[in-house]
């Protein structure tokens, strides 16, 4: 079982996904990265794209970015604006 | 008063309960849609304010265009207010706000941005300089229209039009009370910010539980707090005015509400005394008519 850790992606309004994540692959302004868990502390701006959350292995949940928005990493949790 | 008219009367009253009734129905469910969709960006606005409050230290805060505090030689003034009235006190709260924010200001040193056909003729019919006015119908707002509100508030703050953005809107407590409040928008504070996110739950009921907001913790920022915050705050005053706008669609339709109650009851008071004072009038009618027979068969009969 590979660690989990608490993801949060929001739009005004609505949750799009709020519960523990393997994995996360994000399209930041710079390049698309991963986040797992225990990842160091970090902010990064988003562009659009898509979002790709590994829920468990072999489980995967995809959400449509339009916009861009903001990523925050901190210990075991990632919260992600849109 | 004639019996007839009586009857009319009765029968207005209760058709004017009937409307009332009605409306107040409406505004119960309507509220109670506008308040959920309140605090379901309850979140959302947290998440954005405890980046902010971390970032709060960097002097790239300080920096940001959007954040510097000038001399105020003119006020931008936006007026959250409904379309409709039979509310209550609701909008003209809203308006003494403003007014009371507007205090010695000359006419030329304000600008309103009005939000709800309410506050913009209050404004326009006492010669104040009216920059845009959006009607205030739906309720289901998409956040589009703030963002292109708050793009154009930040745009004239930038350019120098004004100096500083203030907002009037309705705060939704609970059903029965709603302050009108007065919050600065532009400059952005990370103060101003918290404070209209404290405000975003009522006092009790269902939404009512806080959760605090994380503490700050060091950490990395990529490409710069520059490029970051240029994200967030134009981010920010868009979500804070969103929130400010549900705030006062929650207080619109629960003052709605209660002004129909209260019409509602009265309505039905006044068909009651109506009610009363015709069954008076006819039964001295009736009185009367018995002891006319009744004299007149004595009469003959002696």
């Amino acid at each position: 079982m590979s660690k989990t850790f608490h993801l949060t992606i929001a739009r005004v309004g609505e949750n799009l996904f709020d519960g523990e994540a393997v994995s996360v692959e994000l399209p930041g302004k710079d390049g698309a990265f991963t986040v797992l868990a225990d990842h160091e502390a970090f902010v990064t701006p988003l562009k659009a794209g898509e979002a790709v959350v590994k829920v468990a292995e072999g489980k995967s949940e995809r959400i449509s970015i339009q916009e861009g928005g903001i990523a925050e990493v901190s210990k075991n949790q990632t919260t992600v604006l849109l | 008063m004639a019996l007839k008219d009586i009857k009319n009367k009765i029968a207005s009253t209760n058709r004017t309960h009937k409307v009332t009734r009605a409306m107040e129905a409406v505004s119960a469910v309507k509220m109670r849609n506008t308040q959920q969709a309140a605090f379901k960006g309850r979140p959302y606005a947290r998440a954005a304010l405890s980046i902010l409050a971390r970032l709060s230290g960097s002097a790239d805060l300080k920096k940001h265009p959007l954040t510097q505090v000038r001399p105020v030689k003119k006020t931008a003034l936006v007026v959250m207010t409904s379309d409709k009235g039979l509310a209550g006190g609701l909008n003209s709260g809203v308006i003494k706000a403003a007014q009371r924010e507007i205090g010695e200001k000359k006419k030329e040193e304000v600008v309103i941005f009005a939000y709800g056909r309410k506050g913009e003729e209050y404004f326009s019919r006492r010669g104040y300089t009216i920059a845009k006015a959006i009607e205030n119908k739906r309720d289901d707002i998409p956040l589009s229209v703030m963002e292109e509100l708050s793009r154009e508030l930040s745009a004239g703050f930038l350019a120098g039009d004004y100096d500083e953005v203030k907002a009037a809107y309705s705060n939704f407590k609970s059903t029965f009370e709603q302050i009108p409040t007065l919050r600065p928008l532009l400059p952005l504070s990370v103060e101003a910010v918290a404070e209209l996110v404290k405000d975003i739950q009522p006092i009790k009921g269902k939404w009512a539980e806080q959760a605090p907001i994380e503490s700050p913790s060091a950490y990395e920022v990529e490409p710069s707090g520059e490029e970051v915050l240029g994200v967030l705050i134009p981010k920010l005053v868009a979500v804070s005015l969103y929130h400010m706008l549900l705030e006062g669609k929650a207080s619109e339709h629960s003052a709605r509400m209660v002004a129909m109650k209260n019409a509602s009851d009265k309505s039905k008071e006044v068909a009651h005394n109506f009610t009363r004072l015709y069954n008076k009038i006819r039964q001295a009618a009736i009185t009367r008519e018995v002891s006319e027979i009744v004299s007149g068969r004595e009469a003959l009969a002696s």
